[in-house]
C-alpha cells in the first residue's frame, strides 16, 4: 500500500473506531456526544501520525508505543498544551478507548482456528503457567525493588 | 510490538502491504459497513452490561465491558456461532473478520493516547520508581522457573522450549519461527503460547487483576507486573485491578501499567533474545533428564 493511500485509509478508519468510541462512552459513562468530539478529534489527530509513524520511522515501534509517548509529552506537568489536552481528552472514558479493540479482536480470532488444532491441551495448561510466572515474577521484583527504594 | 494483540499473525510482519490491505474501503464498503457495524452493536451490547464486581474473600472478580466485547467478538465470528447459524454469516463472513485484523491496531491509537494523558500527570512518580521499572522486566523470566518443570512434567519435550520462553506476544513468536521454524517442535510450542494468550489472555489478566490484591504485594508493584508486552492483556489486568487497589489511585495503576508495558515493548526482545532463549535451553538440558526423561 503506497504512503498516499495508507494515509487516507488510516484515516477513515480512525474516523470510524472514532465514532463507535463516542458511542461506547455514551451508553457506558454517560459522556455526551458533542461534548466529546474536540477530544476525539485530537486523538484521532495524534493516531494518524503515530500510524504513520510506526510505518516511516526504521526503529520498528509499535504505533501505540508512538501514541502514548507524543500524548505523554503533550500531557506533561510542564507541557504548555497540558491544560487544554487534558480538559478535552478527559471527557472520553479510558475504558470506552478499549472495548472497540476487543470486539475487533474477538471478530478477528475466527481466522485463527485452524491453527489453534494444532495446539494440545498441554501446551494450553503450559500457557497458564506461563502467564502466572511472568505476572508474579515481575510483581514480586517490583515489590522487593520498591520496598529496597523505601516507596512503598 | 507490543501492539502484538490478536489475530496478528508473524507472517504479515515482513509484508507490509498485505498487512493493511484490509483496510482498503475502495469497492469494499460493503465488507467495511458490515465489519464496523457488528462492532459498534457489540460495543453497545458491551457498555450496555457495563462493569460488574462481584467480591472473592479479599479480591474481587471484576467484569469490564472489554471482557464481554471480546467474547462476544468471538462469539459471532465465521468459524463460531457464524458457523452453525446462517443468517449471522452473511451478517459477518469472513471477509468481516479480516478487516477486523488491522482494524485491531488502528483501534489502539485512542487507548494509547488516553495512556499518555495518565501516564504524564504521573512523570515524577515513574521517574522516582525507574529502579523497580526495569528490574521488573527481569520478572517476566518467572515463567521459565515456573512453567518450564509444568512443560516437562507434562512429558512435553523440545514443545517446552518454545512453550515456556516468555509470554510469546508477536516479536516472540517472530524470534523463535525464525530460529527453530514455525512446524518445529520449539515453533509448535511457541504457537501454543501466542494462541492461549489471543484466546484466553484477556479473559485471564482481566480476573487475575481483581484478585491478585489477595497475595498482598503492594498495588504499585502488581501495576507495573500488568504491563507484559500486550495492550489488551495489560488493560484487562490493570483496569480491573484500578477498580479494587486500596492506597493508590485508579490513575496511577493504569500509570505504572503502561509504563511497564511500553518498557516492555521496548526491551522485551533483547530480553528473550539474549537472556529467555539461552536461559530455558541451558534449564531444560538440566531439568530435561530428571523431570522428562530427555536423553
Amino acid at each position: 500500500m503506497d504512503r498516499g493511500t495508507f494515509l487516507i485509509q488510516s484515516l477513515q478508519m480512525l474516523i470510524i473506531v472514532g465514532v463507535i468510541t463516542l458511542v461506547g462512552n455514551t451508553v457506558g459513562y454517560d459522556f455526551g456526544i458533542i461534548e466529546s468530539i474536540p477530544g476525539m478529534v485530537m486523538i484521532v489527530a495524534i493516531g494518524l501520525i503515530s500510524l504513520v509513524a510506526s510505518r516511516e520511522i526504521p526503529l520498528r515501534l509499535p504505533a501505540f508505543a508512538y501514541a502514548i509517548f507524543i500524548a505523554t509529552l503533550l500531557a506533561l506537568p510542564f507541557s504548555p498544551t497540558q491544560e487544554v489536552f487534558l480538559q478535552y481528552t478527559d471527557k472520553i472514558s479510558f475504558l470506552a478507548t478499549a472495548t472497540p479493540i476487543l470486539a475487533y479482536a474477538g471478530l478477528s480470532v475466527s481466522l485463527q482456528m485452524d491453527r489453534l488444532k494444532q495446539v494440545g491441551w498441554k501446551l494450553v495448561v503450559v500457557a497458564i503457567f506461563v502467564f502466572f510466572g511472568t505476572y508474579f515474577g515481575s510483581a514480586i521484583i517490583a515489590q522487593l525493588v520498591l520496598m529496597w527504594q523505601g516507596l512503598i | 510490538m507490543a501492539t502484538e494483540d490478536p489475530g496478528n499473525s508473524s507472517t504479515d510482519k515482513g509484508s507490509d502491504g498485505e498487512q493493511w490491505d484490509p483496510i482498503r474501503t475502495a469497492g469494499r464498503w460493503d465488507v467495511h459497513l458490515k465489519a464496523h457495524l457488528a462492532v459498534l452493536l457489540v460495543v453497545i451490547a458491551s457498555e450496555a452490561i457495563g462493569i460488574l464486581s462481584y467480591p472473592v474473600g479479599p479480591g474481587q472478580v471484576v467484569l469490564l465491558p472489554l471482557l464481554y466485547a471480546v467474547i462476544f467478538g468471538t462469539l459471532i465470528g465465521f468459524r463460531a456461532l457464524g458457523a452453525v447459524i446462517d443468517p449471522l454469516r452473511q451478517l459477518v463472513p469472513e471477509s468481516t473478520s479480516k478487516v477486523a485484523t488491522p482494524m485491531i491496531v488502528i483501534a489502539l491509537m485512542p487507548l494509547g493516547v488516553k495512556y499518555g494523558t495518565l501516564v504524564a500527570p504521573n512523570f515524577y512518580e515513574i521517574i522516582g520508581a525507574g529502579p523497580a521499572f526495569l528490574a521488573q522486566e527481569l520478572g517476566n523470566l518467572g515463567t521459565i522457573f515456573l512453567a518450564l518443570p509444568i512443560a516437562l512434567l507434562l512429558g512435553l519435550k523440545r514443545e517446552a522450549i518454545g512453550a515456556a520462553v516468555s509470554i510469546a506476544r508477536e516479536p516472540t513468536l517472530g524470534i523463535i519461527s525464525d530460529l527453530y521454524g514455525p512446524d518445529s517442535p520449539e515453533g509448535i510450542g511457541v504457537l501454543g503460547t501466542y494462541l492461549t494468550g489471543t484466546l484466553l489472555g484477556t479473559i485471564f489478566f482481566g480476573l487475575l487483576g481483581g484478585l491478585a490484591p489477595i497475595t498482598g504485594l503492594h498495588p504499585q508493584a502488581l501495576a507495573m507486573a500488568c504491563g507484559m508486552g500486550s495492550g489488551s492483556m495489560m488493560t484487562a489486568c490493570s483496569a480491573s485491578l484500578a477498580e479494587v487497589a486500596v492506597g493508590v489511585s485508579p490513575d496511577q495503576v493504569l500509570a505504572y501499567a503502561a509504563t511497564s508495558n511500553l518498557l516492555t515493548g521496548l526491551t522485551g526482545l533483547y530480553v528473550v533474545l539474549f537472556v529467555a532463549l539461552p536461559l530455558v535451553n541451558k534449564l531444560y538440558d538440566v531439568l530435561g533428564e530428571r523431570l522428562g526423561g530427555v536423553a
